[in-house]
């Protein structure tokens, strides 16, 4: 069994699900479309490079101040969404990808064209983790994740957020403080995916500017609409099919990009809600075969 | 609910793709298939290929046949790791080969090293690779040995007084640049202009433009060879006649062919003499514009000589991690590479003749070599 | 002198800019969709004019004729094919359709012609101009004439004729245009069309004047195009070609001083989100 590999594959894909997750909170809930996802995923990665080999913090020290750091980040680059909505919000999201990448190349501090490399693997109990540790570790972040992710979900901001998401104006209407609840979602988001960024940089050792493109962006996106915007089983099954298929595609390896680019296309046409979102015909399925399931039982009693 | 899930796939996944074929001698190799890199990548692919097929028609390795596994990594850090790991543990190769650049070869060289397995890096020159540990090999030529060499070729071959510098902004790029820059100050010429420019510029009228108020009789412009066309065309449209040096970047008919006339009386500092009688030379150009239908490049050529080595070390000592290291750093005059010969390996690189070639008639051709020993063993060793 | 030579540059570069712009601008206007299809039309355009270069006829204005055809009609398909049907839906639906066709799009071109760079084999048969202050080369010459050419029939067109009226009262209100009598399927794939044809011919003029067609062509271009429609106010067309012009000269001006050496796509992006901030509906935004 090639357990490493399938430990690995495995592993970036509980960060994946991480971002997905994260990105579902501004994107699913909140209905603000961002296609700088990567932005975050990379300030954290960086962040938590810089303070492990060039402050020598441990990951755990180094854990707490990458949530500060990307929460305040989110905050302030949630700041535009203020004043832009919409289309206007897509682009500078765009952007920031551009941008951040821009600044880690640009400034030596950040390590600039040549990276940071000898980023260390976290220890526990002076031990380094080793591949079936650290897949436990992103396990336990994107269990946390999921949980933290569900509870906010069945709480008023949630609802706050759906509703602005849905109609501003409206819910400005009804007193929802629209600008406070924007910038959650954003820095809730952003807190995220700087721990999923954080992960990234400490199982692959080393960060350079152009691991966190625009690229990624589109694909953490793509993960959510396959997956079903808006809940939480949607983000996690979005991110398993596309990390996972690639892995399996590798046979037509060279026409990958072109059945994920066609699969996002005709998805998003033919099952905008994803194949996990509410009403999607997977989950429709489900209901029916459960309430035809239950009905039976229903009969059957006496 | 979902764990399970994913745990049924992860199963399904690797039952549904395991299998050893016995006999054969594996050697693993990531490329960059698609995306931004794809070029070099098939390049790369297509280098490897040839040797394989070389070795094999000559009767394989010590009579077991060689099995190329290649995946595509997408020149991305993660998919590389990914890769590393399928290679090492589910298609057990001997030996892995990087046809990748810097930032997926260093993640797949950690993990190369970490499970015992060797691993030898064909054109990724970042510093850290080969830092990694006891089994990460280079062949392609480190970014020291080609400015210091370019260093000494401005100043004392061509005579340049005035340089101007224009430096592509990644660890290729700087790291030249550097090099080059310590290289010609040492030698008493003076820089009249330095600048960093972004990968995938193509727009380079403006900073040519700056360049020329400069007046430098020299130019040493870092770029891959899509972005050396551009400098090189733009500069010779703006009436620049300084010399243009360039690098290994450079060393692809494409470059020649999308600069055009601008491109005649380029110098570059590379490790392909295409001039050169050795036959493997010339077997690999002749087998390369067969095969992918444009001439051979640098990339490609690099990719060809990692197999070619990995291939010598498994003849001499079989397939144990250690030998092979040992076989690799014995390595002494071998000639049946395309960008040597190599001379030795010294501090897991190899060490080989810098080759100076000039764009003439619309090909490249010999201009200059380097063999002497403080010019081509990198600093340090 | 050298002042001047620059300004040229400038005005090239953003000449090409307004040009990929001025189609997107037009869909937006009326459509409200962000098209980022539009980039690898620009790239179809480049790869049509090769392929009818090596392999019908080398005259360069034939190409340049086949190819914009060529694309007009497969931004109508695009239109027609995929977009008709989310005109009712959430506006992430066409966006995430336009990135899902792009991408697949530039792997086509990957898979058809292969990876690496080809060479753009055609002579535009102008001078090249040579003054005391400055150079205009044939390429740059052609660029800056047949640019010129396109916007003024694009302005008549708009302007004087009965099509532009229509893309007036859509892009106003689409449901009342259509009930007002304008054959609204007609005068959306018309715009497509033109908008299409002219990204078409900013990609066969790059192509020219690099001299360099390849996959990956449109990437740098679709988000930037991006910008200049932003900073042009979003459906103006006159303001993206302002904003286009103004681009070339920001780029141009920074990227001819020695010490800057911030990339050049993340100024245009961080210009944006500058404007964004201050003035919400773009530089040029009603103008």
């Amino acid at each position: 069994m090639p357990i490493g590999y399938i430990l690995t594959v495995g592993t970036f894909t509980g960060i994946f699900m991480i971002l997905t997750v994260s990105l579902n909170v501004l994107t699913g809930y909140a209905k603000q479309v961002s296609l700088g996802h990567a932005a975050f995923f990379a300030i954290g990665a960086y962040a938590s490079a810089i303070l492990t080999v060039k402050f020598g913090l441990s990951f755990w020290a180094a854990l707490p101040c990458v949530v500060g750091i990307t929460t305040l980040v989110g905050v302030f680059l949630g700041l535009p969404s203020l004043r832009v909505s919409h289309d206007f919000l897509v682009l500078s999201t765009i952007g920031l990808n551009f941008i951040v990448g821009s600044v880690f190349r640009y400034f030596s501090f950040f390590g600039g064209s040549m990276g940071i490399v000898g980023i260390p693997m976290p220890e526990f109990f002076g031990h380094p983790l080793g591949t079936a540790g650290f897949f436990g570790l992103t396990l336990l972040f994107v269990i946390l994740t999921i949980l933290t992710s569900f509870y906010f979900s069945r709480t008023w901001g949630r609802l706050a957020m759906e509703a602005f998401g849905e109609d501003e104006v409206a819910a400005k209407a009804m007193g929802i403080n629209v600008a406070k609840f924007k910038i959650y979602a954003f820095a809730i988001s952003s807190a995220y995916a700087g721990i999923a960024g954080a992960l990234w940089a400490h199982y692959v050792g080393s960060v350079f500017p152009d691991n966190f493109g625009f690229d990624r962006s589109i694909d953490i996106l793509a993960m959510l609409v396959l997956g079903g915007m808006g809940t939480i089983r949607g983000a996690v099954f979005g991110a398993l099919v596309l990390q996972m298929l690639p892995e399996g595609l590798r046979v037509i390896q060279n026409y990958r990009m072109l059945v994920s680019g066609g699969i996002l296309a005709l998805m998003i046409l033919f099952q905008p809600m994803g194949l996990l979102g509410r009403g999607s015909f997977l989950v429709k399925g489900f209901e029916r075969l459960r309430g035809r399931l239950v009905s039976h039982e229903a009969e059957d009693m006496p | 609910m979902w764990c399970k899930l994913g745990l049924a796939l992860l199963v399904i996944l690797a039952l549904g793709t395991f299998g050893i074929a016995e006999g054969n001698i594996k050697i693993g190799l990531f490329v960059p298939l698609t995306g931004f890199a794809a070029a070099d990548g098939h390049s790369a692919l297509v280098g490897a290929q040839i040797a394989v097929d070389l070795i094999n028609a000559a009767g394989g390795i010590n009579g077991r046949m060689v099995e190329l596994v290649y995946y595509d990594d997408a020149a991305r850090a993660d998919q590389a790791s990914a890769i590393a790991r399928k290679l090492i543990e589910q298609d057990q190769v001997v030996i892995g080969i990087s046809g990748s650049y810097s930032t997926p070869t260093r993640a797949a060289a950690a993990i190369f090293q970490q499970a015992g397995v060797p691993m030898i890096s064909a054109y990724a020159i970042h510093p850290s690779i080969i830092e990694t540990g006891h089994l990460i090999f280079r062949v392609g030529m480190g970014a020291p040995v080609e400015g210091i060499a370019g260093g000494h070729l401005a100043v004392e071959k061509l005579g340049a007084h005035r340089i101007a510098i224009l430096s592509m902004d990644n660890d290729f790029g700087v790291s030249l640049s550097e090099y080059f820059k310590q290289t010609v100050l040492g030698l008493g010429a003076e820089i009249v202009f330095e600048k960093r420019y972004s990968l995938g510029e193509s727009e380079f009228r403006e900073v040519l433009s700056s360049i020329r108020g400069a007046n430098p009789d020299l130019i040493w412009a870092t770029a891959y060879y899509a972005g050396a066309a551009n400098i090189v065309s733009q500069a010779r449209e703006l009436g620049i006649t300084a010399t243009i040096l360039g690098q290994e970047g450079y060393d692809s008919p494409k470059f020649i062919e999308l600069a055009g006339e601008a491109a005649e009386g380029v110098i570059i500092v590379t490790d392909l003499n295409r001039d050169s009688e050795r036959p493997v030379v010339q077997q690999f150009l002749a087998e390369f514009q067969a095969r992918a239908g444009i001439p051979a490049d640098m990339v490609g050529a690099s990719a060809f000589d990692a197999v070619k080595v990995a291939a010598y070390a498994l003849a001499q000592v079989g397939t144990d991690p250690e030998d092979i290291a040992a076989a690799i750093n014995g390595i002494r005059h071998m000639d049946d590479v395309v960008t040597g010969p190599f001379y030795a390996f010294l501090g897991r690189e190899a060490i080989r003749p810098v080759e100076v070639q000039i764009v003439q008639g619309g090909a490249f051709h010999f201009f200059h070599t380097y063999t002497d020993p403080t010019i081509i063993i990198p600093p340090g060793l | 002198m050298a002042v001047l030579q620059q300004l040229i540059f400038a005005l090239v570069l953003g000449a090409t800019y307004g040009l990929i712009a001025v189609g997107l601008t037009m869909v937006y206007g009326i459509l409200k969709i962000l098209h980022v299809a539009h980039a690898g039309i620009y790239a179809l355009g480049a790869y049509i004019a090769l392929s009818v270069l090596q392999h019908l006829t080398p005259n360069f204005w034939g190409a340049l004729a086949i190819a914009m055809l060529t694309t007009g009609l497969a931004g109508v398909l695009i239109y027609r094919g995929v977009y008709y049907y989310t005109l009712r839906r959430s506006r992430i639906v066409p966006l995430i359709v336009s990135i899902g066709i792009f991408t697949a799009m530039n792997e086509l071109f990957r898979l058809v012609a292969g990876p690496y760079q080809h060479s753009f084999p055609a002579k535009p048969g102008l001078p090249t101009l040579i003054t005391p202050y400055f150079v205009i080369t044939s390429k740059q010459l052609l660029i800056l004439i047949l640019t010129a050419a396109f916007l003024i029939a694009l302005y008549l067109i708009l302007n004087r004729t009965k099509v532009g009226l229509a893309w007036q009262a859509c892009s106003q209100d689409l449901e009342m245009a259509g009930a007002m009598g304008v054959n609204v399927d007609w005068a959306v794939a018309l715009n497509f069309f033109l908008g299409s044809a002219l990204a078409g011919a900013a990609g066969v003029l790059m192509a020219l004047y690099r001299n360099m067609v390849y996959p990956t062509m449109g990437h740098v271009v679709a988000y930037k195009a991006f910008v200049v429609v932003v900073l042009g106010g979003f459906g103006s067309v006159r303001g993206c070609i302002l904003a286009g012009l103004l681009l070339g000269v920001v780029e141009t001006f920074l990227g001819s001083l020695e010490w800057f050496e911030f990339p050049r796509d993340a100024i245009a992006f961080l210009v944006l989100i500058l404007v964004l901030m201050f003035r919400p509906k773009g530089l040029f935004g009603r103008l």
